[in-house]
């Protein structure tokens, strides 16, 4: 651990002090520390942190770390979980949070230009009184950023109607990697030429550095139904789910929890979950109130159908909530279950559920492991949660252990890696189970495109040896191959 | 030269369709086969052109082409699973066929198909959305994953056949609009829509009250004949949103033909300036503007550039554009038929230039000659 302690670069401290203030800027071994990790399980080694406010300084920052051969690492809320903002190599941990301003809102436009440190709720209760909202809705969205969500293209409960972050991306002001700033995509439909918007949304810090945003917002739903469904077994109410979508609807969140998940969020939330049912699956419906009745009359008649215990729909929007308390913040329950958890994110067509959930509880079964699931069922994106104890010597790395094999099951099934947390440090060594080394090598030359000396993030995503000089690269003179 | 597979005489080329003469046209039946062409193209510094439909063609800076892909022989529908509401088909698919086919079950691409002939590539290529665009997004929302052949004859597969996804560089979003640039579309997969039970079609006096009336329709569309909203769903929910609009009802989708004269024009604005820029349109020119989105596809007679300069500036100082989406060759070498480049261009050339070292793949035809 001692090496997270040591790497300091006092030349680059003083260059960046010069540029924001003594108080911005932040190096003492406690304050690396604090920002060598995200809410995962990896740790960096940050050279120096800077909370920059304007794009500007974001630009200045960036034009210093290259002078002085350092890689800027961006950050946000550190809600992330695959390491994304972690300073593997060390450099500057450039926090956004200080750019929280939602400019300027465009009710007839349905966007707003808002900085990447806006919390991604406050965005939504802010466009409230227009009667819209920021559609991304990622379980973290309390404490997350928009700044963030646009790294890892997040999802969340509603991205099964709505889709991920990148559909509610219209434009990007971003500081490069010489340090210039360009905006890219338009507030108007189809900007003319390569989208560059879209391959920057999800591309985890590694291109450029997000400063200001073009978001579009959705308007509210007049009407809203929101129903918790008990069944017996797991099985059933995945069968429910391929029979809602067989019925030709897209309900506007369809999630599922087991048994254990349930219970430990009950043991503090007291929200009326029905505990001794084997899983319950949370349906919600949104739209005009003809359809929504229509919507949830038949969820409901599906859900009979596949031996349903109980249908109970929110009676008003205090129980709505209620229930979508105790989906959201199911992470912070498994406190009770052991002090570490390692939550997972993997995907599979959601016709193969069933199956994949069965191994899951294998695989926690051989590693002896507690697996608690709450995960988006309708999109078949399983969240499968490892509650551990990290001071028993060895269990970090079986838990990896068993997180790679819940990968390669996934994968195995048609799945990917990772639905909406992104790869960061966490995944890129299994980007080969799914990717031939022509596709990854092509990858990595999207990033050289726009970093091809490796300014932002390095070492994330990408695997080491992506690169392929086989296909026809230009070999740089003198190098080693 | 000495071609892998089956070349296509230069008589049958010209005879079909509107295919500009080239050495040598080529139709390959795998992407194997395209990669083949590809690489003797990159190999011999040949100018390539792929060719889908060619409903499309009219898009971007014209390409005086060495050798022609046509693509319509990759046409196969690889796995369709409806449980999981998505398809994968190679591009020179044409979506009149695969929608025909999805209908069987009620589901649907959402890509546009005003023309049979249109492919899925071509579409994809092109960047265009269908007039449901309002209530489901862009088609670039909906390509989940895609196998190209880049330039150099590269088969590279990126995203993956799942509805959510962040596994990597999001690759397959990049080909939609990037007119082949970044790669021959080979094969995609799409999510798909279910196709709800009731559609109607209600005229409407003004289409700002009606997108204010309404959740999400489908789609709100003016022509210079009128204006009418297109909703669908459930028998009841259509029936009560239209009756909140009042005007004449029809069952189904009665949707406006797009016009199509000797020049075409994409206006494309922030939502709240079309009126404005329908206002502003040239005396003469057709249109079907898509309300709520900022489009609207013109058509006219006659080669105005002196107008469609005005119209441009306009629209580039309000932060849209102005696109020449088809017309005669000679009005392409009088107008930039994109108008202002973006930003980011040096960008864009890396980009090509990873996919396409010598760039040879739809050479140029991108904003900035990218």
């Amino acid at each position: 651990m001692a090496a997270t302690l040591t790497g300091r670069n006092t030349k680059l401290r003083d260059d960046l002090i010069r540029l924001l203030g003594a108080e911005r800027v932040m190096d003492s071994a406690l304050e690396r520390h604090l920002y060598a990790k995200d809410a995962g399980v990896y740790r960096g080694n940050p050279t120096v942190v800077v909370m920059i406010e304007t794009t500007e300084e974001a630009a200045q920052v960036v034009r210093t770390a290259r002078r002085h051969g350092v890689p800027v690492v961006a950050r946000g809320a550190g809600t992330g979980l695959s390491a994304g903002a972690v300073p593997e190599v060390g450099g500057v941990v450039l926090v956004t949070t200080r750019m929280n301003r939602i400019e300027e809102i465009d009710a007839e436009n349905h966007t707003a230009w808002v900085g990447p440190g806006v919390i991604n709720l406050d965005l939504s209760r802010a466009t409230t009184p227009f009667g819209m909202h920021f559609a991304p809705d990622p379980s973290s969205q309390s404490a997350c950023t928009v700044g963030g969500n646009i790294a890892c293209n997040s999802g969340g409960p509603h991205c099964l109607s709505e889709g991920s972050t990148v559909n509610h991306i219209l434009a990007l002001e971003v500081v490069t990697d010489t340090g210039d700033v360009m905006i890219v995509g338009s507030g108007a439909p189809d900007p003319v030429g390569l989208d560059l918007r879209g391959i920057i949304v999800g591309s985890e810090g590694t291109l450029g550095i997000v400063t200001r945003a073009l978001v579009k917002l959705t308007p509210n739903p007049p009407d809203v139904r929101t129903m918790a469904v008990a069944f017996a077994t797991i099985e059933d109410a995945a069968a429910t789910v391929s029979g809602i979508i067989a019925a030709g609807l897209i309900p506007a969140a369809l999630e599922m929890m087991d048994q254990l998940m349930m219970q430990a969020i009950e043991n503090w939330l007291h929200a009326g979950l029905p505990v001794e049912a084997g899983a319950l699956l949370l349906a919600e419906v949104t739209g005009v109130t003809e359809a929504v009745e229509a919507e949830a009359e038949m969820i409901a008649g599906i859900a009979q159908s596949n031996k349903a215990l109980s249908v109970q729909v929110a009676a008003s929007p205090a129980e709505r909530e209620l229930l979508w308390k105790s989906r959201k913040s199911a992470f912070g329950a498994v406190a009770q279950a052991a002090p570490d958890y390692y939550l997972h994110d993997t995907v599979v067509p959601r016709t193969r559920l069933v199956e994949a959930m069965r191994q899951v509880y294998e695989i926690g079964q051989r590693y002896q492991i507690t697996m608690m699931n709450v995960f988006h069922a309708g999109d078949g994106n399983l969240h499968p949660l490892m509650a551990f104890d990290a001071s028993e010597p060895g269990r970090l790395d079986e838990v990896k252990a068993a997180a790679d094999e819940l990968v390669e099951l996934c994968v195995e099934k048609g799945g990917v890696l990772s639905g909406e947390h992104g790869i960061g440090m966490e995944k890129r060594h299994l980007m080969p189970l799914l990717f031939t080394e022509m596709d990854l090598d092509a990858q990595a030359r999207v990033k050289d495109a726009f970093d091809a000396e490796g300014v932002f993030n390095p070492g994330k995503v990408l695997p080491e040896g992506s690169r392929c000089f086989d296909f026809g690269r230009p070999v740089p003179e003198g190098a080693w191959v | 030269m000495k071609t892998p597979f089956g070349a296509i005489p230069a008589a049958d080329i010209s005879a079909d369709q509107a295919i500009p003469p080239a050495e040598i046209a080529l139709a390959p039946t795998t992407l194997e086969q395209a990669s083949q062409a590809l690489r003797i193209a990159t190999e011999r510094r040949m100018k390539v052109l792929v060719w889908g439909g060619g409903n499309h063609q009219g898009y971007g800076h014209r390409v005086h082409p060495d050798m022609v892909l046509i693509t319509t022989s990759l046409d196969r529908i690889e796995v369709w699973e409806p449980e999981d509401l998505t398809i994968v088909a190679e591009a020179g698919a044409r979506i009149s066929q695969v929608e025909e086919m999805l209908a069987g079950k009620r589901q649907t691409t959402v890509l546009p198909h005003h023309s049979p002939t249109a492919t899925i590539g071509g579409a994809l290529a092109a960047g265009l959305s269908s007039y449901k665009r309002f209530r489901y997004g862009p088609t670039r929302d909906r390509v989940l994953e895609t196998k190209v052949v880049t330039g150099d004859g590269r088969i590279v597969r990126s995203g993956g056949r799942v509805v959510k996804n962040v596994t990597g560089y999001d690759i397959p979003r990049l080909m939609v609009g990037a007119l082949g640039r970044m790669g021959l579309i080979g094969s995609v997969c799409l999510k798909l829509l279910p196709t709800p039970a009731a559609a109607v079609t209600v005229s409407v006096e003004d289409p700002a009250d009606a997108l204010a009336a309404l959740y999400r329709p489908l789609a709100v569309l003016s022509t210079p004949s009128g204006h009418s909203a297109f909703l669908w769903g459930t028998q009841a929910e259509v029936e009560s949103q239209a009756a909140r609009l009042g005007g004449e009802m029809l069952n189904g989708h009665a949707w406006p033909t797009v016009p199509s004269r000797l020049v075409g024009w994409s206006l494309r604005l922030p939502p709240s300036r079309l009126s404005e820029g329908l206002e502003r349109l040239p005396e003469g020119w057709d249109y079907v503007a898509q309300q709520g989105v900022g489009i609207a596809e013109c058509a006219a007679d006659q080669v105005e550039i002196g107008a469609a300069r005005e119209l441009r500036g306009w629209a580039e100082s309000v932060g849209g554009a102005l696109v020449l989406t088809d017309g005669p060759e000679t009005l392409y070498e009088r107008i930039d038929p994109w108008g202002r480049a973006p930003a980011g261009l040096e960008y864009q050339r890396k980009l090509v230039a990873g996919f396409d070292p010598f760039g040879v793949l739809n050479g140029g035809r991108l904003p900035g000659g990218v």
